[in-house]
């Protein structure tokens, strides 16, 4: 009896010991966007190299893993982590520097990974992972007449009723700008040289401020992302901002809802790994994080969510394997933010302008609310 | 002689007062040992905390330290126009030296905090000063990005310069310390925080009020009925109070937006015309509505204990001496409810004070408090010690709400159960 309870305890330490030493330890913000991830590249990318992923979900920022390396324990390997966050992280010291060419494959054609992603990176230590659209939405069925572009999202004359838009000045600055008869430019470079001057905020707050106070009008503000759609479906709202991931999984479930990509904002995810994480020096993280970032395995995501791949090679695996949703008989190329169709009129979401100027732009974004 | 005679010895010899003091100095020392863990506890989980977010809040030597040059060299910059060609070059030898040690980032965000705009142009100065040849580094600096050429954010670094700072404290107040020393205001449109705080305040107070009012004939009803009929109401109090949080804020958001539940009965009986639903979500009303049904139990039980305690026959003694049932309640049962009453609305107030999720799903535009922004500080920007700040603020003003209670009815006068 003894032998038997001793020789368990030397198992369960063995297994503890495996499970917190050698799995790497991927730290994403849950739900069905962590589904995504571990049926579309996580769970292959263990098979193929033997490394195990252990999942675990956190709801953004960086105060857990600067807590871990503070008190000396740190337990994460990679983060996927907001452009912003890259950068502040990269700025503490927090994550380790890609040597991009060297540290991540090519794609199929040859061609090297820094020139295959979708938008230069916005620091040294993050690698592109997707991209998703903050576009809009309205309801069918208490919308009369189809909106087409970002000027009657704010267009409450011909398509009365309240709006939904995100709780920050993030994007809303930039689609109120747009809205305003600014032309976004190459990848919304006009935009944010508007934003850059105090009267181009002030054009931009105005334009919210007059949207949220007008009687046929009206805001309501939204902050988890779950938000958007069901505002929508329950009538409270007739158009609302959203990621259009989630917009797209209200659709398939049958909402009466259709998503306008005009004036749309491209934003990113990123991977990042952490400097000193237990599977920094042994080198896993790192190769795991390279296979999972392929172009093959990140097309393998978009087979679970309607998120584009962040390397552009990815595309043409996914327009080989149509109907390439989960579910067999959806097309998915068209449903990217990025395919042609979707990106006409569109901005790319700034992470160095919002790294520059978000404390003030919070600042002066809740002082306009305040007054609503 | 006679002194040593009159003392009583114990049977080894040994003065009684001796022997004595040695056991009484056993005894302390194992009470002391008994006590020290939990001594410990609190030494290691409050106070210490306490004392470190203090001393992040002031301590600003890092940035001291990253620009020593620079900041002696700033001694004699009056700090009106543009500083002079030699803290320039101060300030290039100080990047130059962190560029090295690859702590230009933390700068960069250090000085972000204190003016927004220093991340892109530090590390724009980071990739153009590589190049930079010896000499006129004013010229070369300013060239870099117009903003190194704006006075403006020579000053802000001017304002990093003390080692110790009251800084993030006026910052919380939406305050700062200009070069001349004198303590002004931020430009108005970013005057925020003061206006959180007074939101966030009145918010506490109004459900502290509301859970009052609501849970006073609650807990009487407790704590008056048969036993068989409390028992289920007691369920009824408890049963919210074991379901997550979230859970009970989105369903508050189904009941009372405009096309929910409730405005769909309105309408139904013809109590409201259908375009003219009221608002009840999405603003004020959803957050005192929402908070005050969560923060309902911490009030009911406290009452509760309070209530149990007091005789029926007191009341009933009451009326037979002649008192309206008012008279009687007001003079008798009230008076002797009010430990309990201290105890839930000062555990409803420093709960409701501290509340953040709720408020920020149903609250609309009215929706953020100053927590929100404590922990857009401690997640987003990694500023710790501005919101480490604010919260010894928030801890304060908490502190002194226990203050004035403690003047007003006494400490001693609360009954938590």
């Amino acid at each position: 009896m003894k032998t038997i309870s001793k020789l368990l305890l030397a198992i369960t330490f063995a297994i503890s010991v495996t499970t917190s030493a050698f799995a790497v330890t991927v730290v994403s913000w849950g739900g069905s966007y962590t589904e995504s991830q571990k049926l579309g590249y996580g769970d292959p990318t263990a098979k193929a190299t033997g490394i195990e992923i252990n999942w675990v979900d956190y709801s953004g920022g960086l105060s857990e893993i600067k807590a871990q390396k503070e008190a000396g324990a740190i337990t994460w390997d990679i983060i996927d982590v907001y452009a912003m966050d890259t950068i502040t992280g990269c700025d503490e010291g927090l994550f380790v520097e890609f040597d991009f060419d060297k540290d991540f494959p090519a794609a199929p054609d040859g061609t090297k990974a820094s020139k295959d992603f979708f938008a230069p990176m916005p620091s040294k230590c993050a690698v592109g992972n997707i991209l998703y659209s903050w576009n809009y939405a309205y309801n069918t069925e208490t919308v009369k007449g189809t909106p087409k572009t970002i000027k009657d999202f704010f267009n409450t004359k011909k398509f009365p009723g309240k709006r939904a838009i995100y709780k920050g000045a993030l994007t809303n600055l930039e689609i109120a700008l747009a809205a305003d008869g600014i032309k976004a430019g190459k990848g919304g470079a006009k935009i944010y040289k508007a934003l850059d001057t105090e009267k181009g905020v002030q054009r931009a707050m105005d334009k919210i401020k007059s949207l949220c106070t007008d009687p046929n009008g009206g805001c309501v503000f939204w902050s988890a992302g779950a938000q958007p759609p069901e505002l929508l479906v329950s009538g409270e709202v007739v158009m609302a901002t959203g990621w259009n991931g989630r917009f797209f999984n209200a659709q398939m479930e049958g909402a009466p809802i259709k998503q306008v990509w005009d004036g749309q904002g491209l934003d990113y995810e990123y991977f990042v790994q952490v400097k000193g994480g237990p599977n920094d020096a042994n080198g896993k993280a790192l190769k795991a994080l390279a296979m999972m970032t392929n172009t093959e395995m990140l097309a393998g995501s978009a087979k679970y969510i309607a998120y584009a791949p962040y390397r552009i090679s990815s595309i043409a695996i996914m327009e080989a394997g149509e109907p390439w949703f989960k579910d067999g008989k959806t097309n998915m190329v068209p449903q990217m933010p990025t395919a042609p169709a979707n990106t006409k009129n569109y901005f790319l979401v700034d992470p160095i302008y919002w790294a520059d100027n978000g404390t003030e732009l919070g600042e002066k974004w809740e002082a306009m609310k305040a007054g609503l | 002689m006679s002194s040593e005679t009159q003392k009583i010895l114990t049977t080894d010899g040994i003065p009684l007062e001796v022997s004595l003091k040695k056991a009484e100095r056993k005894n302390k020392i194992k009470a002391f040992l008994l006590v020290a863990p939990l001594l410990l506890f609190i030494l290691i989980t409050y106070i210490y905390p306490i004392g470190s977010m203090f001393t992040r809040s002031v301590d600003d030597t890092m940035v001291t330290n990253m620009l020593p040059k620079t900041f002696k060299s700033m001694e004699k910059w009056d700090g009106q126009e543009l500083p002079p060609e030699e803290v320039f070059e101060a300030f290039y030898l100080d990047f130059r030296n962190l560029v090295d040690e690859r702590r230009e980032g933390k700068l960069s965000t250090q000085l972000n905090y204190t003016k927004n705009g220093f991340k892109s142009i530090i590390k724009k100065l980071r990739r153009k000063s590589k190049s930079f040849e010896e000499g006129n580094y004013k010229e070369q600096i300013m060239s870099v990005h117009k903003r190194w050429a704006n006075v403006e954010y020579w000053q802000a670094i001017k304002r990093r310069a003390p080692a110790y700072t009251g800084q993030k404290y006026l910052k919380g107040l939406d305050m700062y310390k200009n070069d001349k020393g004198e303590i002004v205001n931020v430009a108005e449109d970013r005057r925020i925080h003061r206006k959180l705080w007074l939101r966030t305040i009145e918010v506490a107070l109004f459900v502290t009020i509301f859970c009052f009012l609501m849970a006073y004939p609650i807990a009487h009803l407790l704590a008056t009925l048969p036993m068989k009929y409390s028992n289920l109401l007691m369920i009824c109090v408890l049963l919210p109070f074991w379901t997550s949080l979230l859970v009970r804020t989105a369903s508050w958001m189904i009941l009372l937006q405009q096309q929910g539940i409730v405005n769909d009965f309105f309408v139904f009986i013809g109590l409201v015309a259908n375009d003219a639903r009221p608002e009840m979500m999405y603003n004020k009303t959803g957050t005192y509505v929402a908070m005050t049904q969560i923060l309902l139990p911490f009030m009911v039980l406290p009452l509760y204990s309070v209530m149990k305690t007091i005789s029926p026959s007191l009341m009933r003694a009451g009326k037979s001496l002649g008192g309206t049932p008012f008279t009687s309640f007001w003079k008798i049962y009230f008076p002797l409810t009010i430990p309990g009453i201290g105890a839930g609305c000062l555990l409803v107030f420093i709960l409701a004070i501290g509340y953040y999720i709720t408020p920020a799903l149903v609250g609309g535009a009215s929706g953020t408090l100053i927590s929100n922004q404590i922990a857009f500080h401690m997640k987003a920007t990694l500023d710790w010690s501005f919101a480490s700040a604010m919260g010894l603020m928030l801890l304060t003003g908490v502190m002194a709400i226990y203050w004035v209670y403690n003047k007003i009815v006494g400490i001693d006068n609360i009954k938590l159960g």
